[in-house]
């Protein structure tokens, strides 16, 4: 066990040096470069670009500049080329906003797939079966930004109750529970349809997963001996069933850092992936790199909670 | 079982959960017209969060709509986008200017004169008049004090760049510089020298070589020594002069006045190379600048430039919260390396305070922008409370908080503009935007070095159904390159007309026919070229097919490429490798086009990548910026102006329109000297500017009934 954490934890340091290496050479060797070097503005004259070069370093060989790059990065004094605030305390605060849609957003999709799936599996065939299946592709299949629009649309037109936005604007001095009520009102509708799209899929690899352990014949002859059907399909069935998802779990960890950007461009919401995308669009290389950083350790990291996970539940699995 | 009864229960408790914070929301009515407060907030929205609170170092469009509302300038543009005085009362331009008495030439009467006696004899020459040459006597009229300044000798240090990259080297240049008159002008003469050179002859400033009263211990070439001795020892030089006499009693939301030292102060932040300032260049004309008295600052310029009024529009910073000791403090307190601590560092540029109308309160990134009105603004508190700028970055969610109440004002998409227009719920506004859409033709290639050809390819095009169909008419036509705002515009100028038979003589013209299978040729080689833009602009995509069709159907073998953004202009724009590109400008309301038009700008990653070469414009580019008086101004560009309309160098296509709704209950009030209360409809000024008079505006609990007459 102890041998098995020690090997891991050195080959995903490998790992996650190469990730550095490549993601930083891709990001910079991408077409572009930052908009405070951009060469279309007029009153950018070659001496001041140069000089953002070399504040930025971009003067500089890639292996100095990658050099440069992780000391900051290691030692905190990474800051973003926007607006020179810290990058470490920009991904934290854009990190808490996200925060509660991710959870919100997991616990919908967890909760609502595991009885959607397992309710399938076990009226395989039937009219329930076949409604949900229609509806897992129809929601798989509607862009997520087309069913935002429609979703909002019907909400604002017909409750005439504001949806956009972590908070209700201008709330600002209500009671507290009016606050946390309206917290949680303005999560419900970006989580619901971040959460779409994983019950659609999630609910479909349940009911995968039960139909295949249903036909085992240890579940057979739990039948013949006559126990309830309940206690087949959540004891005996369910139990096998579940191995699969432990490790889907340690996987829905990058999904923390991930944010999405079409949700939270349409509500507003000034959360990570919007963060990043402007990033992007503004070639602020310092927080590109950062969020990809952290995104790869926490991949990495989700990757070794699950085969942990994996050895707990599972006691087949030896290290 | 519990599994099952866990599997049952826990998503409906979630979803209750959820679902129930609906009955504790209130609805946008309760928002908007239950609440008194709302009608004291003035609420917009934008795309894009701001970046740095701070006019000296920020660069984008939302950090510049917050930085105009918490700082002012000296000066701004009033509605006929004439300057007006804001910080600054009032201002005189005036000029000093300078030659060195040259001992080579003759002048004509006199001979060969030293200093002195030709600063007597110009004095001289002022007192009678001189009928045969008017321009000579206006320029001698203009001239209030004349002086010698006696030769003197001294050292400089220059730094030069090697050519191979590497440090820059620095050279000590021995000057011996002759005597010097020095002129003072009531008013900016370009033509001074000019004129004067009628009166001490044709070759007395150009024969001066600066050249022989320098040394240098380093070898240099040619051109080094050229452009040295230009810069060092000039044989003439204008030196304009702004005196800015500043408004008293302005102050700082903080209290503090706003003086002279505060201007300079501002001008030395974007001048200090730690700032990273993106207006240094504009600023690099500035020679010194004094503060005379703390109402009084005077800027010297190095040379004729009179753009540079425009600059002083930027808001001032208050000195005392951004100087050295300032910084240092606040790097103590940050634990940060105080030499390397930069305005760019400070917090100042998330707390901004200026002496704008409005006070920075709050800032949560992302979300929103609170401004509060600042009640010791010089020209008396705007009527709105609250300014308020909501970060909404997807239009359709700005559309239906416009409607639900909780925006006050909606940028309208082009396709919404017929039915918004009509909404009798709005009130809405249209104007024509700084900037324009053109094709712009490589002039280095052939056939495109011919104007006729540039001219016949702009008359097959029907722009004005590109702008009835792709703009759903939301566009102008526009025939040159100045704002169409502005008097610089000429109205007399017509666009060119559709009309692709007189096209097609053109080019028979230019000696391109059609041959038997329709494609035109010369001398057996086909009319062919490729047409090129950005990917990422639906418009300008449109605009490449609707060309690219047009020319095909006059027999043009036409292609097409569509290139991503960065790819676009580093490998295509910036190396000038493309025939034909349609692309846009936007402009400065200042008529200076040396970046984009003038001849010495044709090199590689310069604006002039059409290469367009004309001598006579080149002058009147010069001309416009070193003309300090509007009218004349206004006379050159419209000269410069019907040069570039008669060239072609780019098919001008459009200027676009925007649309802005408001809600209909907003007015501007205003208070007269007896305190009668007066209403008054919110009407754009002649430019297009509905936020002029931002400042009164007010909003009602009920629209307003306003009579048509009486």
């Amino acid at each position: 066990m102890l041998s098995f954490i020690g090997r891991s934890v050195i080959q995903k340091t490998i790992t996650l040096f190469f990730v550095s290496i490549v993601s930083f050479l891709i990001i910079h060797l991408a077409p572009g470069k930052p908009s405070q070097v951009n060469p279309m503005n007029p009153k950018f004259t070659p001496e001041i670009l140069e000089r953002f070069q070399k504040e930025f370093h971009l003067d500089k060989p890639l292996y100095v500049q990658y050099l440069y790059f992780y000391r900051g990065l290691f030692t905190g004094q990474t800051v973003s080329w926007k607006d020179n605030q810290s990058v470490f305390s920009k991904i934290w605060g854009r990190f808490l906003n996200s925060l509660p849609l991710f959870i919100v957003g997991t616990l919908i999709t967890w909760t609502l797939s595991f009885p959607v799936g397992i309710r399938s599996a076990i009226y395989r065939g039937g009219i329930y079966d076949r409604t949900t299946t229609f509806l897992s592709y129809l929601l798989i299949s509607i862009p997520g930004f087309f069913f935002a629009y429609v979703l909002i649309i019907f909400v604002v037109n017909h409750f005439h109750v504001p949806v956009i936005g972590m908070e209700t604007f201008g709330i600002a001095n209500s009671s507290i529970p009016h606050m946390i009520m309206d917290r949680i009102w303005h999560l419900l509708l970006p989580s619901v349809l971040g959460a779409t799209g994983g019950i659609a899929i999630l609910s479909r690899y349940v009911r995968s997963q039960m139909l295949e352990v249903e036909g085992q014949d240890y579940i057979r002859t739990a039948k013949a001996k006559g126990l309830p059907p309940d206690q087949v399909h959540y004891k005996h069935a369910f139990r096998n069933a579940l191995l699969p998802f432990v490790t889907m779990f340690g996987l829905i960890l990058p999904g923390l850092i991930g944010g999405s950007v079409i949700i939270e461009t349409i509500f507003s919401w000034p959360g990570m992936g919007r963060m990043a995308y402007d990033a992007i669009l503004a070639r602020d290389y310092p927080v590109i790199l950062t969020v990809n950083f952290v995104s790869a350790v926490l991949v990495l990291a989700g990757t070794f909670v699950s085969d942990l996970l994996y050895l707990v539940v599972d006691p087949r699995i030896r290290l | 079982m519990t599994v099952k009864r866990f599997f049952i229960f826990a998503p409906i408790l979630l979803i209750i959960v959820l679902l129930q914070s609906y009955f504790w929301e209130p609805t946008y009515e309760e928002q908007t017209k239950g609440n008194p407060a709302r009608l004291t907030e003035y609420i917009t929205g934008s795309i894009g969060d701001a970046s740095l609170l701070n006019p000296v170092i920020a660069s984008d469009s939302a950090s510049g709509d917050i930085n105009g509302l918490v700082f002012e300038g000296l000066i701004d543009y009033n509605k006929d986008l004439r300057f007006r005085g804001r910080v600054a009362k009032s201002w005189e331009i005036s000029e000093q200017a300078f030659f060195y008495v040259n001992p080579s030439a003759r002048i004509p009467e006199w001979g060969i004169v030293d200093a002195a006696s030709l600063a007597t004899r110009i004095k001289h020459a002022q007192k009678s008049p001189i009928p045969s040459d008017p321009n000579l006597t206006a320029s001698l009229k203009r001239i209030t004090n004349i002086s010698v300044i006696p030769p003197r000798t001294y050292t400089v240090e220059k730094s030069i760049k090697k050519s191979g990259g590497g440090q820059p080297k620095t050279i000590r240049f021995q000057v011996t510089a002759p005597a010097r008159i020095k002129l003072v002008l009531n008013q900016v003469d370009q033509h001074l020298f000019q004129n004067l050179a009628h009166l001490l002859g044709k070759n007395y400033f150009e024969s001066f070589r600066g050249r022989n009263y320098l040394t240098c211990d380093a070898r240099l070439t040619a051109k080094q020594w050229a452009a040295f001795a230009k810069e060092l020892i000039p044989a003439t030089e204008h030196n304009p002069i702004l005196l800015f006499h500043l408004r008293p009693g302005v102050k700082f939301q903080d209290g503090y006045p706003v003086s002279a030292e505060d201007v300079k102060f501002t001008y030395e932040a974007i001048m200090n190379p730690k700032n990273l300032s993106p207006l240094l260049s504009v600023y690099e004309p500035v020679k010194t600048i004094e503060v005379i008295d703390p109402l009084t600052v005077k800027i010297v310029y190095k040379r004729l430039y009179s753009p540079a009024l425009s600059t002083w529009g930027i808001g001032i910073l208050p000195k005392h919260l951004l100087d050295s000791q300032a910084l240092k403090k606040e790097a103590a307190a940050l634990g940060k390396d105080q030499k390397t601590f930069s305005i760019r560092q400070s917090a100042f540029n998330r707390h901004p305070v200026g002496c704008g109308p409005f006070k920075f309160q709050t800032w949560k990134s992302d979300q929103y922008i609170i401004l509060d009105r600042f009640h010791d603004y010089w020209e008396g508190p705007p009527n709105y409370h609250q300014y308020v700028y909501r970060i909404i970055p997807d239009p359709l969610t700005q559309e239906m908080e416009f409607y639900a109440g909780t925006l006050d004002s909606y940028n309208v998409e082009p396709h919404q503009v017929m039915r918004l227009e009509k909404d009798p719920r709005f009130q809405h506004f249209s104007g024509t935007s700084f900037g324009y859409t053109y094709i712009g033709y490589n002039e280095r290639r052939k056939p495109f070095d011919d104007p006729r050809v540039r001219r016949a390819l702009g008359m097959a095009i029907d722009i004005n159904k590109i702008i009835k169909y792709v703009l759903y008419g939301q566009g102008e036509r526009i025939t040159g390159p100045f704002v169409k705002q502005t008097d610089y515009y000429d109205h007399k100028i017509k666009p060119l007309p559709y009309d692709p038979q007189g096209a097609l003589k053109l080019l028979a013209a230019a000696g391109w026919k059609r041959n038997k299978s329709g494609r035109l040729e010369k001398n057996g080689r086909p009319l062919e070229f490729t047409l090129i833009t950005n990917n990422g602009n639906e418009l300008r995509k449109a605009v490449l097919a609707i060309a690219q069709d047009a020319w095909k159907q006059i027999g043009i073998d036409i292609h097409t490429d569509i290139l991503e953004w960065s790819v676009f202009i580093q490998e295509r724009i910036n190396k000038l490798d493309f025939d034909a590109v349609v692309l846009g400008w936007g402009m400065d309301i200042q008529p200076d086009l040396f970046q984009i038009w003038h001849s010495s700008q044709t090199h590689p990653y310069q604006l002039n990548f059409v290469g367009f070469k004309n001598k006579r414009a080149d002058e009147l580019i010069i001309k416009i910026r070193q003309e300090y008086n509007h009218a004349r101004q206004v006379e050159l560009c419209h000269k410069l102006h019907a040069l570039i309309a008669d060239l072609q160098p780019y098919t001008f296509l459009y200027v676009s329109k925007w649309t802005a709704v408001l809600d209909k209950r907003i007015v501007i009030k205003t208070v007269d000297a007896s305190g009668a209360v007066q209403y008054k409809k919110i009407t754009p000024t002649k430019t297009g500017n509905y936020r002029y008079y931002f400042n009164q505006w007010v909003k009602l609990p009920q629209a307003p009934q306003f009579m048509d007459k009486g």
